[in-house]
């Protein structure tokens, strides 16, 4: 009879079902985690893209006079121009509805007996200031309005006369201006003017209820005390509160928003020839251009001797030429400097990036504007209007700006800030990572400092020392603890513990001698107890003793707290730790965290390091004590070292739940996003900082995208932690384990 | 009868008569000694004197208590909970379950090699220093010299001086077993327990151990624990038989394998049972 190595059928097919059961199993775990990588990249990725600037469309204009000013709808549909002549036309940028590209769709005069039109000054983008040779000023609002027929959209375009139609009178002595500047809202016109007589004066326009609804206006005029004859620029902020008044290379600073004096508010002199000038967005800023092809940012810094302007960085274009002309974003901090030869540098000020640089036109173009959704800018040279867009979604980020220090405008010095949101629309929102990443380590770093004491002596006792009959309750029992939801660890941290700690602040350090003095005593006590006495309680239950000695302490600490406070710390710790310790302190703060999460980290810490403690083999310990150890010198030179491994990966398992974990954090730090080590103080973890602001971020934006670096950085975090652990454990297992 | 030779049949220099011990002859004596675990008594009433300067082997069948006297001889048994002693075991005239006997110093006095080589996780230095080290001794020359008396008298010195300070588990089972009375006559025992310290080898190693054993009497007194009764003839010059708790017989190795007095000890010798 032939020998049959061959298994049976069925056998071989579980196997092999069962192998490959158990290979797909694996793969998919990695595909999984790859995937979960790969799709927050996918995220991430856009905020570090630079930015680009392509033409999508060029059009020759109608007129053949010079461009003044241009201008875009919203939708990059309708461009307009203003020209010499005191025409203002409007243009299609696309050839929907059957129209052609670059068809005019509506002109209108704004300039009447055949004047030209001098200056034309914007305020925003709705508002535009027409100066004519005739010295008629008035204040126009190109508007756009979608209008829906059957199945298509139109626009239409036409002209808003905000503060009426009648030219607006500026001047008591109706003198023409050299430089006139102007920013309106919607209650108040303000303008600064130089006028050919010599005078430097401010007109404001009062509305008797709101320019949006009733032009009604009262006339205020002022006249400015300046030095000097001449002036090249006037910038006023959109909220009519500073003007800057640029003659030759120094810069006076008035206040505006007194109605009965103007005063000089300060100078600010660079030491470079002044070429041009601008206000950033959010008008805190102004930015001063030089002859060297130079770009430096200026704002009011708090300093010794009161807010003062302070160059706080500056720009280099590519080229290094002069800087003729700066314009700027409506809402967010980038700007565009635009040199004689046409060439356009983009920067981002508080990320200090240059994001995009090139020639753009062949010379300075007559106009140049940017769409009111910073996704375009629109370039007028020689007749011909060029549209660019601009994909430029992400420019405040930068790793850089991540990382460090920025110096965001109102501070007093670089600082790491996250300051995601907030009321108003001109607040720029302030992304460090820092201070987040830096909450998670705080956060770990007390939970730790709190649960690795208790956990690992608790896991030596019950390994090592305790009986097996109450090793076998002792230990499910604080396993159990780790099936607590953490949510209801972090109710209790934030609401009754959070309080608890508050008003008896010294309890918590009282137990912190008392707990372990009250033990140590009780031991000592037993010790000495006689004999007889210790023989009728079973062994067991000895520890159990405990428990009331441990009640008692508890008990004596806050007994104690309130005679303490009162007799230490002039009755109010809180108060005795602000004013006389000169520390902060928040009700929810990292000793609270310290104690919660400590808390939920005992578990994980115990049960893995109490594993490898009771695992260390008996010959070993038993060897140990035939050669005249001690139990503890057993424990400390034998038993922790072979159970190293095990103890290790037992806290870096804790420390990866500490720096992952959400909830507790969440509900018991108060979130301040702080870089403070303090234990008084609270703070703000990546884990909690997603879980709080995931909702209520915009799809798609910075602050969307940094969200998901922040899970990104989390998770390579734990990866990280995860695998040095492992790496190490395994070291340490090849050294010290002995089976 | 078996066709076991005796060692001590050949050469029996010191030669002495087990029932006459004068008292500087004694390095143990058991008196009465019983042993309950829990309600079990594993020890019956054993007494017998354990001569200096000779090997003493315990044989009997698994479970006859012969482990269970050893771990008396240096209080292992105080680990086990239930396990509770009456009787004594005097050292130099002192009873070891005295009241004011500190276990550890007996246990530097009564040194133990356990059945399967238990070297610690360390260097082999470190291993053989271990003693010392809980004992104090942190003098780096002294340390230096005890390891390498040890090792020489461990006959593992040639084998491992110049790898002395790579882990002891690098060592083959023979070798950590020598390490490891090595390491347990770095503290100059005078009594050397060995349970069953062969039982885990291989016979290459095994023949080694025996020659070793045969080398440490010289300096020690020693008692080991062997279900081989051909090592117990090889290595010995006592030897008691046990059986279900109780002393059956106990004279020199010669002696009970060659006229064993007890019908047991005739039928355990001749492989009836055990």
């Amino acid at each position: 009879m032939a020998l049959a190595f061959k298994s049976t059928g069925t056998r071989q097919l579980k196997n092999s079902l069962a192998k490959w059961l158990i290979t797909l199993g694996g793969i998919s775990v990695l595909f999984t985690l790859v995937l979960i990588f790969m799709y927050l990249l996918y995220v991430i990725k856009p905020v570090f893209d630079s930015a680009t600037v392509e033409q999508t469309s060029q059009l020759s204009l109608t007129s053949s006079t010079k461009t003044l000013s241009v201008g875009v709808d919203e939708l990059k549909e309708v461009a307009y121009q203003i020209n010499e002549l005191g025409d203002i036309r409007f243009y299609r940028l696309t050839d929907k509805n059957g129209h052609k590209i670059g068809s005019q769709l509506f002109s209108q005069q704004l300039v009447s007996n055949g004047g030209e039109i001098k200056h034309v000054v914007d305020s925003g983008i709705n508002y535009k200031l027409i100066v004519d040779s005739n010295n008629n000023n008035i204040v126009i609002a190109p508007k756009f309005q979608s209008v829906y027929t059957a199945d298509s959209r139109e626009i239409i375009a036409r002209i808003d006369y905000p503060l009426g139609e009648e030219p607006l009178e500026l001047d008591e002595n109706n003198a023409s201006f050299s430089k006139i500047a102007f920013a309106m809202d919607s209650e108040k016109a303000v303008f600064v003017a130089k006028t050919n007589d010599g005078r430097l004066i401010k007109t404001t326009l009062l509305s008797e209820d709101s320019f949006d609804y009733d032009p009604a206006f009262d006339t205020i005029f002022q006249e400015i005390e300046f030095y000097s004859k001449k002036v090249d620029e006037i910038l006023i902020t959109p909220d009519l509160s500073l003007a800057f008044v640029q003659s030759g290379n120094t810069i006076s600073v008035f206040e505006l928003d007194d109605e009965d004096n103007v005063t000089l508010k300060t100078e600010i002199k660079p030491k470079t020839t002044i070429t041009s000038m601008a206000l950033l967005s959010g008008s805190s800023s102004i930015l001063i251009g030089d002859n060297k092809g130079q770009i430096s940012q200026w704002f009011e810094v708090a300093g010794e001797g009161g807010r003062d302007f302070q160059k706080i960085r500056s720009f280099n274009n590519s080229t290094g030429e002069v800087v003729a002309k700066i314009y700027t974003e409506q809402f967010r901090k980038s700007f565009y400097g635009v040199t004689a030869t046409g060439v356009v540098d983009v920067f981002y000020t508080t990320s200090e990036a240059q994001l995009w640089n090139g020639k753009l036109v062949s010379s300075q173009p007559d106009a140049f504007a940017v769409s009111p959704r910073s996704d375009a800018i629109i370039v007028v040279n020689n007749n011909d209007l060029k549209i660019f867009s601009v994909h430029n979604e992400h420019p405040e980020v930068t790793w850089s700006a991540l990382w460090n220090e920025v110096w965001y405008e109102g501070y007093a010095e670089p600082d790491y800030i996250w300051q995601s949101t907030s009321g108003t629309d001109d607040f720029e929102a302030k992304f460090s990572l820092v201070p987040i990443s830096f909450g998670t380590i705080k956060a770990a770093f007390y939970a730790m400092l709190f649960a690795v004491p208790i956990a690992l002596t608790a896991a030596i006792y019950t390994a090592y020392f305790m009986t097996p009959a109450l090793r076998k309750k002792v230990k499910p029992t604080i396993e159990l603890m780790e099936a607590l939801p953490t949510v209801i660890l972090g109710f209790l941290a934030g609401l009754w513990l959070a309080p608890l700690i508050e008003s008896y602040l010294p309890a918590i350090f009282l137990m912190v001698i008392f707990l372990p003095l009250s033990t140590l005593i009780a031991a000592f006590a037993w010790y000495k107890l006689p004999k007889e006495l210790k023989i009728k309680i079973p062994e067991t239950l000895a520890p159990v003793i405990l428990i009331p000695v441990i009640l008692v302490s508890v008990y004596f600490a806050f007994a104690l707290s309130p005679v303490l406070e009162l007799h230490m710390f002039g009755g109010d710790v809180r108060q005795y730790i602000t004013n006389e310790l000169g520390i902060n302190f928040d009700q929810r703060n990292a000793l609270v965290v310290g104690i919660a999460m400590g808390f939920a980290v005992i578990p994980t810490i115990f049960t893995m390091a109490e594993d490898a403690i009771f695992s260390v083999p008996r010959h070993l310990t038993s060897g140990s004590l035939a050669l005249g150890a001690t139990q503890w010198q057993t424990l400390i030179k034998v038993v922790l070292l072979t159970a190293s491994p095990g103890i290790f990966s037992a806290l870096m398992m804790g420390l990866g739940r500490a720096v992952g974990e959400t909830m507790i954090v969440l509900m018991a730090t108060g979130n301040t996003p702080i870089l403070d080590w303090s234990i008084f103080q609270g703070m703000r973890t990546l884990a909690a900082n997603i879980a709080v602001e995931m909702p209520e971020s915009e799809v798609g934006s910075s602050h969307y995208r940094i969200l998901f670096l922040a899970a990104f950085v989390l998770f390579v975090f734990t990866f990280v932690v995860n695998t040095l652990a492992e790496f190490i454990r395994q070291r340490l297992r090849d050294k010290y384990s002995s089976l | 009868m078996i066709s076991v030779t005796p060692k001590a049949v050949i050469d029996s220099p010191n030669k002495i008569d087990l029932a006459n011990l004068s008292p500087e002859q004694v390095a143990l004596e058991i008196k009465n000694l019983n042993l309950y675990y829990g309600e079990k008594q594993a020890l019956q009433n054993i007494s017998m004197a354990i001569p200096k300067g000779q090997v003493t082997a315990f044989i009997g069948p698994s479970g006859c208590g012969k482990s269970t006297l050893l771990r008396c001889i240096n209080r292992m048994n105080d680990l086990v909970d239930i396990c509770k002693i009456t009787g004594e075991i005097n050292l130099h005239g002192e009873n070891i379950y005295g009241r004011h006997v500190d276990v550890a110093e007996l246990r530097r006095a009564v040194g133990m090699v356990f059945q399967r080589p238990n070297p610690f996780p360390k260097s082999i230095y470190e291993n053989v220093v271990y003693g010392l080290r809980i004992k104090g001794e942190n003098n780096r020359r002294v340390l230096d010299e005890a390891v390498e008396q040890a090792l020489k008298s461990a006959a593992l010195w040639n084998e491992v001086k110049d790898r002395l300070h790579d882990s002891a588990l690098g060592l083959s089972g023979g070798q950590q077993q020598r390490l490891v009375i090595a390491r347990a006559i770095a503290i100059q025992p005078e009594v050397l327990l060995l349970d069953e310290p062969t039982s885990a080898l291989d016979p290459i190693s095994t023949l080694t151990i025996e020659e070793l054993i045969n080398d440490l009497k010289q300096q020690f007194t020693v008692v080991i624990v062997t279900h081989n009764m051909q090592q117990a003839a090889r290595v010995s010059d006592q030897t008691a038989f046990m059986y279900m708790g109780d002393l059956i017989e106990y004279s020199d190795t010669n002696t009970l394998f060659t006229t064993p007095s007890k019908k047991k000890t005739e039928d355990y010798i001749t492989g009836r049972y055990g």
